[in-house]
């Protein structure tokens, strides 16, 4: 008899060998149906749409505190299974290839032979683009998955509304181009280039020139945080918050070369991906990486992290492919192999993992699941494209679409891989059906909705924890080094004029009428200026005489 | 005002207190004082204590022959008398004038504050009564009868205005007339003028005469009708006491009432009670002696305690014989408010009080609307519930057509009634309600008796199912415990010592201290035992071990296990043992083998032959059952001791392998050796452990040697012929006489020790299974490496493998990552800074000897805190760093303290985590959070008209 315990089989639920079968937390007493029902459903629904484990709320002493706390679990009971009703509303329903024999692999089936099947709509998301001539082309989507932005390496860049097949600008910029990204919409993108990145707008107008970027090779954009981050060759991280051009921190990576980058979407951490096969977890509030991890044993090709920010796949030059769960930072799946090393990989909003590797673009299903408690190996892909000489250079997915656009020497492709993108996009979020109006409106909300860039961490729900260093500790932590400042210095170097900023000062504190410290000295100041002042008054009166006195002069 | 202040303090007696108040107005009368006072002092206190005396004696000369007509009659004298006093007073007053114009001005107020002052005197009587109440009394008592009409002149009708009179109206002043009588004397004792003046004030008593006393009579008519004609008796005699008036006697008498008020006054004072109590207990103590004009009550002025009085004299009269009807004299008008104003307190707080849960609920409602619901035109009317519909609710034309529809097809509400009647209708129609409950009590009968084998049928069919068993198990080992008990209650169970050593074993596990919360460890923890007492600090440590482990277990980390073993048996308390199961089952079995031997009442349907032979069918087939089913239990148990007899079950049974458990600790011990060699290669789980997890299960006390003793000799003790078989085919036992009960309580025993094995062999459990997956988890990544080769099915594909491992391999990645991770540790880590200088306070260079640099090497040195290997967030993490730097910018988003009302640092966490935002929730949720607290509709809103909850 098997007697190991295993997550699938536990021991509990495994027959023991004298017939006997251990169930653990019987339940004893008799529930109605109903109540059955009401209870897997809430189990359901806090699964899904929990927001952590719920506080005893009978250990609290006070009695105004317990009624307040059982309210709010109550709320977020409530919460919780609104949200699993409201799934009711969710009406679109995202669907796989799925073999009918044994026999048959999806991986075998082509794009022409989905094209046949489905319909026209559909039908016209996959075409090709020939752009043979200026070089291997990187591919970005728009947030809502409308615009396209292709940057070709010798200089070429274009954005398209791509299903309707309009060009929106098209640049040939003839230097080298590193990398392309659309801001937080597909009115502005910013473009890195031979030695600065530039930022144009949708028409291809050159708005800004970045010139702390330097030699940049890879871009992100935080789309919350507002907040372009650069990586350049030399290995400077840069973050540069694109609605006040204020850069918010430069660090440098001191691990050589950079090779990869991505952004965890969940937390706005960025991953690189070094020469030595490590990636390293950034922030723009510190100066060293927050974790890092060793991921293969050659330099890391390519990064993804999944919409949630529970997996992260990295593809080494070493052929491998890793699958690491990054909220305890273990690899979930020894590694898988590619044929040859991957040049990219990319993650859909439903999971499906694109990885280019060589001529050939590899689509994974299912190499993570966050349902499942110990992730299984996948024996075989979910489909396969390429193989037809153009080496790729970046697979990118499209946003809420059963689109993967892929970049390579000879253009870009965009083919049709059911079951990719979300079927129920959220328009409070992101609208890919947006009109000007809303583009404008959700561009403001945006920007008043604004991140700030410390707020950035691995933990996101940290904001308005409970601090626990000790007082001591804070204490110690005060920069107690920090020389006073002086506030006559302070005014004295703001005075442009003669001694008009002390006089503009006090005037706009006697309107405030708040007397602190800082007015207080102010105030003598001036004093003692008047005194002075009198003072040569004085003497000047005192030259002239007393008959004169009178026309002695005042300043 | 001067003037005011020298009538401050008129009565005190000092003659300091009378200069210092040597006002304008005062003057005059201070210096009689002070004449008569030396004088009048030491007659004072005897006539204070003469007084009892003189009015005991008047008393006896008095009441007897008066009537209670000549006491109402009294009453009025004494307003009479009042009267004089009031003309007396104004005349006086003219005469102050020259001297003191300020009383003049406001003479009202004067008398305010006389009253005040008299009201004064009552309250704290004996603060001033022993000298000069006392000696203005003896004053009065000497000064003749000349003096004595103004002794009474002053009424409370002038010391009070007419305001006052509202003011004071509860009040009542006993020493009022005295006192005021008495100043008056004393001022007038050497002033002619004054002398004059009160001839005049005499007239006018004349003229005023008759007014007082048709205010009496007034009064009286107003209060009692019934009593018209005495008034009226008495008015006509007022005069004849008017012509009287100067008479010695009378007035003699009302010199000794005067006194007796003032002693009155002073008993009052004494008790500290109210005027008005005192006279209600006197008049109600000594009614049938005194009466109470003795009582010196004749002299009040105050109309309602007159009032009273007068009450009370008509009780008096109308006393007779025969009934015995009498009204209680009322409360003061004081303390009747009093009761009624905490009546209506109470009765406000109870109205009040109907509010508070409202109040209540909407303090904490989330949200409240105004108007309120409960005055809504449409309150009460549940817009929710549909209503059933007949003819008269039915109210459109929809409705009603419906209804005249499904009335056509006969599904209307009156077409159902009427069925129902029908049935009803037949039921009665055929037997009377006796014979039919007959007839189905026979029915059911009968039903029974042909059911009885299908019942036994069912009855195994459930002994077979697990869910029974599982059912009952609990049941079970209530019962038998209960057996168990009784048999020890009945003695029969074993020996007293035996019995003994269980009552010392079960005293020592509670007074032990491995439970933590038990009455005598707290004792023991209080007394501060582990000082001295080993065993204490054993248990202690023991428990602290157990937390330890546990702790460990539910951080998911194996711990060391072998020591832990010795007390696994005690930390499951409940579980499943599955020979107490089997033993209960052939329990079971037994039951419904017996079944059918009780006696079946024969009915006439069961003596036909076919019947009798189905049953017949049916119970060779339960036979048949109840023998395969105690097959399959004797062969599954056998099976079990099978396997138990290599790790020796059997031997327990036997009683061999306790009895050597009891000898000797080390035995144990080197059965636990064997239990952890067993455990290591083992092969099955369960029921392992035996000599020690008995011995465990047993010895459940920190007392290891001693309790194992005890538990041997517990375990060995019903080892006597009779266990054996009992332990060891117990599936054959009959419960038939003693001997089968002792065997009973056997297996009961047994089937305790197998629970405990089970018990003890669960927990060990865990160590296996991680055991076994850690092998199987590498023996899976083998098999995933070799899956990862398989799916390589290409050669090429192995080859670029391995080329690329070739290709790495001069990079030591790893080697290098460990390295770099293991110095980041070392930074972290917590150091020591050795600041010392060197040259500073010792020698250096040259010729210093190692010994002197090593002695002044660490003098100082600073400790800098960091993170230990240890607690390090990567510890357990494989090719992984994490930072443990804290991250300053992020701290500006932290709480610095907990807020207020929070206790925990969870609770305010979780109190953060529920967003607002439409984006997060769905919109209902969402309009819920962001609903205000207060909505008022437009309209006129209503105040709540009652309470709601």
């Amino acid at each position: 008899m098997d007697t190991t315990d295993t997550v699938d089989a536990p021991l509990t639920r495994v027959e023991q060998p004298n017939g006997a079968l251990a169930i653990n937390n019987a339940r004893t007493e008799f529930r109605s149906k109903a109540e059955l029902d009401r209870i897997r459903r809430y189990k359901q629904a806090q699964k899904a749409y929990g927001r952590g484990r719920r506080i005893d709320v009978k250990s609290v002493k006070d009695k105004k505190l317990r009624r307040n706390l059982t309210n709010l679990e109550n709320k977020y009971k409530t919460a919780a299974l609104k949200a699993k009703e409201a799934e009711i509303l969710l009406e679109n329903t995202s669907g796989f290839l799925e073999p009918e024999t044994e026999l048959e692999r999806t991986y075998r089936v082509r794009q022409d032979e989905i094209q046949k099947e489905v319909g026209l709509e559909v039908a016209q998301k996959r075409f090709e683009l020939k752009l043979d001539a200026l070089g291997p082309y990187v591919c970005e989507y728009s947030r809502n998955g409308r615009d396209l932005i292709l940057a070709g390496r010798k200089g070429h860049v274009a954005t398209m509304d791509w299903r309707e097949g309009k060009l929106g600008c098209e640049l040939q910029l003839a230097e080298t181009v590193r990398d392309a990204r659309f801001l937080h919409n597909n009115q502005f993108f910013a473009v890195a280039q031979k030695k600065y990145v530039y930022i144009y707008d949708a028409n291809g107008v050159e708005l800004h020139c970045l010139k702390k970027h330097v030699e940049v090779s890879h871009m992100e954009f935080l789309p919350y945080h507002f907040l372009l981050a650069t990586l350049s060759i030399s290995g400077q991280l840069k973050y540069q918050d694109t609605s006040t051009g204020q850069i918010v921190a430069e660090i440098p990576t001191k691990l050589g070369t950079p090779v990869s980058l991505a952004q965890n979407p969940y937390n706005a951490i960025l991953h690189v991906g070094q020469q030595n096969g490590t990636v390293t977890l950034w922030s723009p509030n510190s100066s060293d990486p927050l974790v890092k991890l060793l991921a293969h044993r050659g330099p890391v090709r390519s990064l993804a992290v999944d919409r949630e920010g529970r997996y992260m796949v990295s593809a080494g030059q070493d052929n491998r492919m890793a699958i690491w769960d990054i909220r305890n930072f273990k690899e979930a799946v020894s590694s898988y192999f590619t044929r040859s090393p991957a040049s990219s990989v990319a993650i859909s909003d439903t999971g499906l993992t694109a990885v280019g590797w060589g001529t050939k673009t590899t689509i994974w299903k299912g190499l993570f699941s966050k349902e499942k408690p110990v992730q299984e190996k996948v024996q075989s892909p979910y489909m396969t494209w390429g193989g037809e000489g153009q080496s790729i250079e970046r697979v990118r997915w499209c946003p809420f679409e059963d689109v993967l656009g892929i970049g390579h020497n000879q253009g870009f492709s965009s083919i049709v891989v059911p079951g990719a993108g979300e079927a129920n996009y959220d328009a409070l979020e992101v609208n890919p059906f947006e009109t000007k109006k809303q583009r404008q409106e959700g561009e403001i909300k945006g920007l008043l909705n604004k991140l700030q860039p410390e707020m950035i961490a691995l933990d996101p729900n940290f904001i308005g924890n409970l601090d626990l260093r000790s007082e001591k500790q804070r204490q110690a932590d005060r920069d107690l080094d920090a020389p006073a400042v002086d506030i006559a210095q302070e005014i004295r170097n703001r005075a442009r004029g003669k001694n008009t900023a002390l006089k503009k000062y006090l005037r706009k504190q006697r309107k405030k009428n708040i007397i602190d410290e800082k007015r207080l000295k102010v105030e003598e100041m001036y004093k003692e200026m008047q005194e002075k002042k009198d003072e040569k008054h004085k003497e000047r009166q005192a030259e002239l005489g007393p008959a004169l006195a009178r026309f002695a002069r005042k300043e | 005002m001067p003037g005011r202040q020298a009538h401050g303090r008129p009565l005190l007696p000092t003659a300091a207190a009378a200069g210092a108040g040597g006002g304008s107005g005062n003057k005059k009368p201070s210096k009689s004082h002070t004449k008569h006072f030396k004088k009048s002092r030491a007659k004072a206190t005897a006539n204070a204590l003469d007084a009892f005396a003189r009015a005991a004696e008047q008393v006896g000369a008095d009441s007897p022959a008066r009537g209670v007509r000549r006491r109402a009659l009294d009453d009025d004298d004494d307003e009479q008398q009042q009267h004089p006093g009031k003309r007396q007073r104004r005349g006086e007053d003219d005469v102050e004038d020259f001297d003191d114009g300020d009383e003049d001005l406001d003479g009202g107020e004067r008398r305010k504050k006389r009253a005040r002052r008299e009201q004064d005197g009552e309250d704290g009587f004996d603060g001033f009564s022993d000298d000069d109440g006392g000696g203005s009394d003896s004053e009065e008592w000497h000064v003749g009868v000349g003096g004595e009409d103004e002794d009474s002149e002053l009424d409370s009708d002038e010391a009070f205005g007419e305001s006052d009179e509202e003011r004071f109206e509860g009040f009542g002043f006993a020493g009022s007339s005295s006192k005021g009588g008495r100043k008056r004397g004393k001022r007038k004792g050497g002033d002619e003028e004054e002398e004059e003046e009160q001839g005049e004030g005499e007239d006018d008593l004349e003229s005023l005469g008759s007014d007082a006393i048709d205010l009496a009579t007034a009064l009286d008519q107003l209060s009692e009708d019934d009593e018209g004609e005495e008034q009226e008796g008495s008015g006509s005699e007022e005069e004849d006491e008017e012509s009287s008036d100067a008479d010695d006697e009378s007035e003699e008498d009302e010199d000794e009432s005067s006194k007796l008020d003032a002693l009155q006054s002073m008993i009052a004072g004494f008790a500290g009670g109210d005027d008005e109590e005192g006279e209600q207990q006197t008049g109600s103590q000594s009614k049938p002696k005194l009466s109470l004009k003795d009582l010196g009550l004749a002299g009040v002025k105050d109309p309602h305690i007159k009032r009273a009085l007068r009450l009370m004299n008509k009780e008096e009269k109308a006393v007779k014989p025969g009934s015995s009807k009498k009204l209680d004299v009322p409360l003061a008008k004081r303390q009747q408010d009093r009761l009624l104003r905490s009546a209506a307190y109470e009765k406000t707080n109870e109205t009040l009080g109907r509010w508070v849960e409202t109040v209540k609920h909407n303090r904490r409602a989330d949200h409240l609307v105004f108007p309120l619901a409960q005055n809504a035109h449409d309150r009460g009317l549940d817009g929710a519930e549909l209503m059933p519909i007949n003819q008269k609710t039915s109210g459109t034309e929809l409705e009603q057509t419906i209804l005249a529809i499904m009335e056509e097809s006969g599904l209307g509400p009156s077409a159902k009634a009427e069925k129902k009647e029908e049935g009803d209708g037949t039921g009665k129609g055929g037997l009377s309600q006796a014979e039919l409950k007959e007839i189905q009590r026979q029915r059911r009968r009968e039903r029974e008796l042909h059911s009885r084998e299908m019942a036994r049928a069912k009855r195994i069919k459930k002994i077979k199912s697990k869910a029974y068993r599982r059912i009952h198990r609990k049941e079970l080992l209530r019962e038998q415990e209960a057996e168990h008990e009784a048999a020890l209650a009945n003695g029969e169970l074993d020996s007293e010592d035996e019995r003994e050593a269980l009552d010392r074993r079960r005293a020592l596990e509670r007074v032990g201290t491995r439970h933590r919360e038990s009455k005598w460890a707290k004792l023991g923890k209080k007394a501060g035992r582990a000082v001295w007492d080993e065993n204490f600090r054993a248990g202690l440590t023991e428990m602290a071990q157990r937390k330890e482990e546990l702790r460990r277990r539910i951080e998911g980390r194996t711990g060391g296990s072998d020591d832990d073993d010795d007390d696994d048996g005690s930390d499951v308390l409940d579980a499943s043992g599955e020979g107490d199961n089997r033993h209960r089952l052939l329990a079971e079995l037994e039951r419904a083998a017996a079944y059918e031997e009780d006696e079946a009442p024969q009915s006439k349907l069961m003596q036909m032959k076919f019947m009798q032979r189905g049953e017949e069918l049916r119970k060779k087939e339960n036979d048949e059952a109840i023998a395969e089913l105690r097959r399959q239990l004797d062969s599954d148990n056998e099976a079990a001791s099978d396997e138990e007899m290599e790790i020796g079950r059997r031997q327990y049974g036997m009683g061999n392998s306790a009895a050597a458990a009891s000898a000797s600790t080390a035995a144990v011990k080197k059965a636990k050796a064997a239990d952890s060699r067993r455990s290591a290669n083992s092969s099955t789980a369960i029921g392992r452990p035996e000599p020690t997890s008995q011995t465990q299960t047993t010895t459940q006390v920190e007392l290891q040697s001693s309790a194992s003793a005890a538990a041997g000799a517990w375990a060995a003790g019903p080892a006597p012929p009779p266990v054996p078989a009992a332990a060891g085919v117990w599936s054959q036992v009959e419960p038939s006489g003693r001997k089968s009960r002792k065997a009973s309580k056997a297996t009961a025993e047994e089937v305790d020790i197998s629970n405990a094995v089970t018990l003890s062999s669960k927990p060990s459990k865990p160590k296996h299974t991680s055991h076994d997956a850690a092998t199987v988890s590498a023996e899976g990544n083998e098999a995933h490496d070799s899956d990862d080769e398989a799916d390589l099915h290409l050669p090429m594909a192995i080859r670029d493998q391995k080329l690329i491992e070739r290709a790495f391999a001069g990079e030591d990645v790893h080697g290098q990552f460990e390295e770099e991770k293991a110095e980041i540790e070392r930074e972290d880590d917590e150091k020591e800074i050795d600041n010392t200088l060197p040259g500073w306070g010792s020698w250096v260079g040259e010729g210093v000897s190692n010994r002197e640099k090593r002695r002044h090497q660490g003098r100082f040195i600073t400790k800098v805190e960091g993170v230990k290997k240890r607690d390090r967030k990567d510890f357990r993490l494989k090719d992984v760093i994490i930072s443990e730097k804290r991250i300053k910018k992020n701290d500006k988003y932290l709480a610095t303290g907990l807020p207020h009302p929070f206790e925990s640092q969870q609770q305010y966490e979780r109190s953060l985590r529920l967003p607002v935002g439409p984006e997060w929730v769905t919109k209902e949720t969402f309009q819920d959070a962001t609903k205000p607290r207060v909505i008022v509709k437009q309209g006129i809103i209503a105040p709540m008209s009652k309470p709601m909850y």
